[in-house]
Order: C-alpha cells, then structure tokens, then sequence
C-alpha cells in the first residue's frame, strides 16, 4: 500500500518539480518522500524508481506524439542505438534507477534514524 | 548496521548520481541529456508550439512585432533602426543561436575551447591567418569612423544576449547539449568577425603553386597552359563596355627575383572547388511584362543549419526581405520596395605571400629595402578544453602575420613568408549592407557599395525604376601584370603593392544596351579593362551558359528565369564529349560494357538531370582522362595546380599531338589519344566497381548531394542522397556537398514580385519540423512565396510575437 502510495507521489513530484528543477532535486524530494512514507527497503526502490522511470517514459513518449519530431531517431542514430525507441526505453531506465535508488537511500534514512525498539522481545 | 545501510545506499546513490552528470569522454552526462524536461528531448518541440504572444525586451524605445508566415520566416516590424537590429539579433539568435556561435568560435580560432586539444592545429593555422586581427582592425575602424553602424551592431549583440541571459536549460540548442557547453556573450566584435570569415570562406591564392610551377615548366610553357584570359572570354562586364577613365599608374620594377627553389610544402587551404555563384538582370525591354527581374544563387557548402536564414525587416522608413547571415545585421542578398540586388563571388588574388628575412633568431627586426624594421609580436593564447591554455606567438610585419615559422610547421620549406590580405585592413562591410537595404535606386546602391572592401564580390542591381547594373566590388590593389602570382621578396619594397584600384575605376555597368547584367564568377573583363586583374579559378562554362541564353531570351517571366536557375545543361560535356569520342576511336569497341556506355553517352542530351547515366560516365571519363593529362605534372614533389578543365579540353581538341601530352615516364611519343584510352579504361574499371556494389549509377545516386551539419560527426542531423540534378560548371552547380545556397528571384514591377529558397529550413534545430523542411522544394527547383508583407495581413500567420 505505501509503496503504491510512494509510487504516486514519487510521479506527481517528477511532473511538477523537474521542469524546473534538475534531476539531482528530484533524487533528493524522492528520497524525502521514501522516508516521509517510509515503505520498506524493496518497496522504496520499487516505488521511487517506478514513480520516476514511469514518469520520464512517459513524457518522452508524450513528447514524441505531440510532436511527431525526428530527433529522437537522429540522436538514436547519433549515439549508435539505431532508433529512438530505443532511446526512450534507455531514458526509462535511467529514471527508474535514479528513483530507485533515491527512494531506498530515503528508507535506509528513516531506519537508521528509528530507534531501535528496546521493549520487544527479538528472541 | 543500519548506520552502514544508510551509508551505503547513499554512496551508492551519489555514485549513481555523479556517474549520470559528468562527461565520459566523449560521451556527454547522461542524466542532463536524457531528462526529458530538460535534456534532448525538449529539442522535440517545434517554434510555432512554443510560440508565445510577449516578451520582455528591454532597451526598445517602442513595442516591435514579429509575424511570423507558415514557413517560420520572421517580418519583424520595428519604429526605427535601433529596435529593428535589436529584434533581429534576438529573433535570429531564437532559432540559430548555436550556428551563429559556432561559425564565430570557428573563426576566431576557438574551436579547442569546445572540443579539446583535438582542434590546436587549426585554431594556430585560424589565428595565424589573421581573422580575429582584420576583425579588431575593423572594430576600431568602426570606433573611430562610424559610430552610428557601431552603436546599431551593439543593439543587434544586446539582442542577441537578451535571448542568452533568459535561455532555460530545455530550449538550449540540442548540439550545446551534446557536445556540453553553453553559449557565452555575443559581442559586436563577433559579427565583424563574421564578415571576415566570409572571407577566409570565399578568398584563396595559389602563389605557392604558381611559384613551383613557374619554376617546373618555364614561364613560357607556364603562360600557355595558365593563360591569363580564355579563347572565349564571356566576362562579367560586357566586352563593348568603355573604360572612360584614366587609370592609377602601376609601376613595375625593371628586375624581379623571385625565390628560386621548389617548394614543398602543403599550400594553406582553399576555398573548396564548386564554390561559385551565379547573379543576373534582366532590364524591362526584354521581360514580358515590361519589368526588371534580377535573380541570384549563391553556391556554397551546402550545410545544416543554413548558412542562411530568411527575414523581413522593416521600419516606417523601409521594408526590405531576403536571406540574412545570422550574426550579421540586415539582409545580404534581398529587396524592397524599390530595389533588390545580389551578390556572386567576385573571386580575385587579394592575398600574397612575402618572404621574411630576419635580422637574428629574435625576430625582432627584419630586412625592408636598406634598412631593418621592427615586428611585432601578438600572444595568442588559446583555450583548450580539458587542459592548460596554448600559447603561441605569431609574427606580424607591416605586410601581415608570419603564418609559418619555426614554432608552427617548422618543417616547411616555405617559412617566415608573411601574408598580406585585404582582410587585414579596416574596412566597413556591415554598412554597405545597412545602406543597401535602404536604398532606392541607382545612386544609393553605388553609396552603399562604397564601404565594402573584402571578400569581394559582383553585386547586381535591379530597381523598380527600370535600372539593372553590375558592379564588380572589392578593395583590389593596384598591381602590374604578374604581381602577386608568385611568391615575392619582403626585403624589395618594389614590390609592395602600390595603393587600390579607386572605387570609381571597379568594372561596372549600367543599362547596357545587351538588355542584361549577369555575373558567374568569370573574368570580370575583357583584356580592355586597364587594370591587371587574376585569378586561377575564374569560371569559363557557367557564364557562357549563361549569356547565351540571355541574349536569346525574349518576353521572360520570372518562369523562365526559375528554369534558368535550375538549367542543368552541361556545356563542358557538349564541348569536351565529341572530342573524348573521337579521340576514343574505335578502342574497345569488342568489349560490351563499354558499347553500352558509349550507346549511353552517345544518346545523352547534355542535361544533368538527376535520372541521367549520360552525366555520370562523362563525369567519370573526363575527370580520369585529365587526371592522366596532369599525372605527371602533379606527381612532382612540390604542389602545383593543374591547368583549368577548359584549357586541357582545348589542348586535347586543337593540338592533340602535342609534347604535353607526352609521358616522359614511357617509351615512345603519347598523344591526347592516349590519355583519352587510359581515361576509358578507369571508366570501365569504376564503373563495374560500382554497378557491382551500388547498381544504378544515375546521376542523382551517384553524385549523393549531402546537405551536411556543421559538426560532420552529426551525420544523422544531415540530410543526405537528395535526389536533385545539377553539378559543378553547370547553372544549377549543385554538385555532392557544393551547391545554391539560396535561390532568389524578383520581379520590379508596381508590386515586386519574389521568390526564394535555400537547402534547409528557418530552424537551427534538428527536432523542429521547420529545420530542412525546404529542401525537398528546393531539390526539385520550386520556390516559396517571398512577397513583401504588409503588417496587417493576415494571411498564413503562423503565430504573432510582441516584443516590448
């Protein structure tokens, strides 16, 4: 649930903070996020990276229909990866690593500030 | 543990961060470029979507609109000058801003700064040719004599940096994002220093070649294979045309030494062959309707972005449209309401070469005459990405830089030769082009020209009034016959150039009774003109074209001149072929293949129409017979010049048996006969090289025009196999990378009629659907409607922007 929770919110971010905002604020607002709702380890990089690799596929497959533009395919070409569908699928990735990685950095900042329970049994 | 989780993670993460933001090699950071708010993919969207109603434009003195026409040409309408080139710069720098920087970095020898050590060697050989020098001549020129053009080059340069200051990361152009830089300041500085790239563009010599070769053949033979003018001359200025002037004396020396040995070594680079340009009027008595029409291509490398971008610029005082530089204020090569006007390259040896004889290895002080005169001493210092500037010293005499010397190509042959060029020279291009697009007739446009000095060029006119007029403009010094066509001595003041020829003495003319002007970068004049005037490159086919289709011409609408424009008859081929064929006999004739191409030569009409075999295996023949004519002559050590295409055609026509066409290499006597066997036989062999690997070899396919961005790397921002007709000597002179840069009609009647084109689109931006939209209009010799428009039209507005 709070990963799904993670997910949405980690979208809405990227869609209103990285047009004017460059990648590395939305990393730290992602990790923010993570320990703000604090899912666990795996549903932080999960939802951090889906939040933000959905999102830039997304807008780059946006882009593309309202444009109709070629650039993609000549920067495909450009960087030896033949079309722009690849391109699109590397741009997926890309964000959904820095996501990722940023919603698990936020989780592991949540834990580690945690208090260890001293009252439960851990036998 | 958690601690360490923590730690962890976040390294990881930084790492992660780090890696995606900074450049790995060659490879940009990653994460800027692929953010799709930010990064390449914003370079998606093209201008009308992002068009927006204001902007804030500070320093205007009145609100100025831009209306903007389905093609993304801009009609900026301004209240006075000041805000005109203000909007120009800012307008022009929205969609070239990238092109505009690069070609300046070009130019003043800073292309290191962008892509490292890489570019050092071209950066010293830019510098020590002396742009960026002629280009502070010029600006103190401006200073000191023409304030006002100065203060108008600033609004154009404010403009420009207005566009800078607010450009947000996703509307960077796309190549600044690739290749990880950003734009700095633009200056008035740059835009001199644009006009004198134009220069080193257009402007070559071959003093060095012309030395060997004097050396290699004899004067005599040199003057029989090199003649100063063709059987048939067609020059620019009409042969009847009367010089009624006295001419500047011209004082040649009773003895002149020139350096005696051979010299090997790279000659500086040249402007690229195919560079050429066509211009004409035609005067109302032979129109249909009555009117002037002038029409003008210029040919140029055929690049993307476009060398040119097209505008309207207009103030209550004027409205004039047409092709622009970006950089440069005001339109190049256009019209307005009363005039239009264009320019060919006015090609010209304004460029020598001077021997240098230092005093000591200090260099300080060097030979003049009997005495010993002081040099300077100009610090370049380059920037180099990645690295530690590179500083290089560079020699100045009073003739010009020392572009080779011990620190820079030591292993020339050729060094401590300094170079004296026009280009060094204050002068005032900018202006010629303010006033001439203001101008109304005759006499304005003879004003305006005045002030322009290099790279020369042959400027047509036409007005609504019913006038039609070349002139051939330039800054060309005053020499004898012979002067500068060699290598000279710097000690032998004698040999100074001894003043210019005066303006009012240029090759000119007015309403002449042919009923036309026209200009194809051949010989200016005819041998009557009292001055000494060379070149090596000047065109003998284009022109003959040219002038014999306008003295036939008659009722011409600007149809006919659209056709004229696209004319792909090759006259070489019409002369040269019948030769080749005879001479070829009766040679190969058991061999299938080569009945086939002869068949094929043998049925070709003469027009390089892209679908046409005909002129791809002339093409092919003519080149490998001629490469056998001079094989032995370009295979000495030292680099020559072959002679023209047309004089070895000539040869090969009238003394076929000559001893220049004798291999001295082989037994026996050769004639032409052999070098037109030996010219088949590479035919043979190429072609059967290329049926077996490409197939089809019309000449559309074969040629392979390319229309390619300025970073040649960026092949996929290129547009390449445009199937168009055309090539090199021919009117539509579009060859592989050579080609009309602009195609320009217009008719002078009540209403001025134009049309224009040029290979590519308004956009510098490879995303934007406007960035080589026009190219298939222009490969298939089509125009776009460039009538003049009135402010309130509303009429294929694409959008409206107000800047204020």
């Amino acid at each position: 649930m709070r990963f799904i929770f993670l997910t949405i919110l980690t979208a809405i971010l990227v869609v209103f903070l990285n047009p004017v905002a460059p990648f590395w604020m939305v990393m730290i607002g992602i990790a923010f996020l993570a320990a703000l709702i604090y899912p666990n380890g795996f549903g932080g990089f999960l939802g951090g990276g889906l939040g933000m690799g959905l999102t830039w596929l997304g807008l780059c497959i946006y882009l593309g229909i309202t444009t109709g533009s070629s650039l993609p395919d000549r920067m495909g070409e450009l960087m030896g990866l033949g079309s722009g569908v690849t391109l699109i699928a590397i741009t997926g990735v890309v964000g959904f690593l820095l996501g990722a990685f940023s919603g698990w950095t936020g989780v592991s900042f949540r834990n580690m500030l945690l208090k260890n329970p001293e009252d439960v049994y851990q036998g | 543990m958690k601690y360490f989780s923590f730690f962890l993670v976040l390294a990881i993460t930084a790492a992660l961060a780090v890696a995606v933001s900074i450049p790995l090699g060659e490879i940009p950071p990653i994460a800027p470029l692929l953010d799709p708010n930010h990064g390449f993919w914003q370079n998606s969207i093209s201008e009308d979507q992002l068009a927006i109603e204001e902007i804030d434009l500070e320093n205007l003195s009145a609100p100025v609109e831009v209306v903007y026409d389905q093609n993304l040409i801009p009609h900026i309408f301004a209240q006075n000058e000041s805000d005109l080139y203000r909007a120009q710069g800012y307008v022009t720098a929205q969609h070239r801003l990238w092109q505009m920087e690069f070609q300046t970095m070009a130019a003043a020898g800073r292309i290191s700064e962008i892509v490292g050590p890489i570019a050092i060697e071209l950066d010293r050989m830019t510098r020590r040719k002396g742009l960026a020098y002629g280009a502070e001549l010029g600006m103190k020129y401006l200073q000191e004599n023409d304030p006002e053009t100065l203060a108008l080059i600033e609004a154009y340069a404010d403009g420009v940096n207005q566009y800078i200051s607010e450009l947000e990361e996703a509307r960077l152009p796309v190549e600044y994002k690739i290749l990880n830089y950003r734009p700095e300041p633009w200056s008035a500085f740059k835009s001199v220093l644009l006009l004198k790239y134009m220069s080193d563009m257009l402007v070559g010599d071959r003093d060095l070649e012309f030395t060997n070769l004097r050396k290699i053949l004899g004067q005599a033979k040199l003057d029989k294979l090199y003649p100063d003018f063709p059987t048939e001359n067609d020059p620019i200025i009409e042969a009847e045309r009367i010089w009624d002037f006295t001419p500047s004396a011209v004082a040649k020396p009773d003895s002149i030494s020139y350096p005696g040995d051979l010299i090997i070594a790279e000659p500086l680079p040249q402007p690229e062959e195919g560079t050429g340009s066509n211009n004409w009027a035609v005067a109302g008595k032979k129109t249909k309707n009555g009117n002037p029409i002038l029409a003008n291509d210029p040919h140029l490398s055929l690049n993307l972005p476009s060398l040119w971008y097209a505008m309207q610029l207009s103030t209550p005082d004027h409205t004039v449209k047409g092709a622009t530089l970006p950089g440069a204020l005001g339109v190049i090569s256009g019209f307005n309401d009363d005039i239009a006007w264009g320019v060919t390259n006015a090609t010209r040896d304004t460029r020598d070469w001077y021997k240098i004889t230092f005093q000591d290895d200090s260099r300080k002080s060097y030979r003049y005459g009997l005495e010993w005169r002081q040099a300077n001493l100009r610090i370049e210092e380059i920037k180099v990405k990645g690295q530690d500037p590179f500083m290089d010293t560079v020699v100045y005499t009073h003739y010009g830089p020392v572009v080779y010397d011990r620190t820079f190509k030591s292993e020339r042959q050729d060094q401590n030769f300094a170079l004296k060029w026009t280009v060094h020279e204050g002068a005032n291009e900018q202006k010629t082009f303010l006033l001439m697009n203001k101008a109304r007739n005759h006499n304005d446009y003879n004003a305006a020209l005045d002030h322009y000095a290099a790279p020369a060029q042959n400027f047509v006119f036409a007005s609504a009034s019913g006038d039609i007029a070349m002139r051939v403009q330039g800054k060309f010094p005053l020499k004898w016959p012979g002067q500068g066509k060699f290598l000279m001595d710097g000690a032998d003041p004698r040999l100074e150039w001894q003043g210019y020829i005066p303006n009012s003495q240029n090759a000119s003319t007015l309403n002449p009774e042919r009923g036309f002007v026209s200009s194809a970068n051949q010989h200016p004049t005819d041998a009557s003109y009292p001055y000494y005037v060379f070149d090596n490159s000047f065109e003998q086919y284009r022109n003959r074209r040219l002038n014999r289709k306008l003295r036939e011409m008659e009722q011409i609408t600007v149809e006919d001149m659209m056709a004229l424009q696209f004319d792909d008859y090759n006259l070489q081929a019409s002369e040269a072929l019948p030769v080749l064929t005879t001479l070829l006999g009766t040679y190969k004739s058991d061999s299938p293949e080569a009945e086939r191409y002869l068949q094929e030569l043998k049925s070709w009409d003469f027009f390089a129409d892209p679908n046409q075999k005909g002129q791809t295996l002339y093409s092919i023949w003519s080149a490998e017979t001629m490469e056998s004519v001079w094989r032995e002559l370009l295979d000495s050590k030292a680099p020559v010049l072959r002679p023209s295409s047309y004089r070895t055609i000539e040869l090969m026509a009238t003394v076929p048996s000559d001893s220049i066409f004798d291999v001295a290499s082989l037994e026996g006597v050769e004639t032409a006969e052999y070098h037109v066997w030996a010219g088949f036989d590479s035919l043979l062999v190429k072609m059967g090289q290329w049926e077996a690997e490409e197939g089809d070899y019309a000449w559309a396919n074969f040629k392979k025009t390319t229309i390619q961005h300025l970073v040649p790397n960026f092949k996929s921002f290129s547009a390449t196999n445009v199937y168009t007709g055309g090539g090199s000597g021919i009117l539509n002179a579009t060859g592989s990378r050579h080609g009309a840069s602009w195609r320009m009609i217009v008719e002078l009647g009540s209403e001025i009629k134009a049309f224009g084109v040029y290979p590519g689109g308004q956009s510098g931006n490879p995303g934007s659907r406007f960035y080589e939209n026009f190219v298939p209009i222009w490969a298939a010799g089509e125009y776009l409607d460039f009538d003049l428009r009135a402010q309130e039209n509303a009429e294929n507005v694409l959008f409206k922007t107000t800047l204020k």
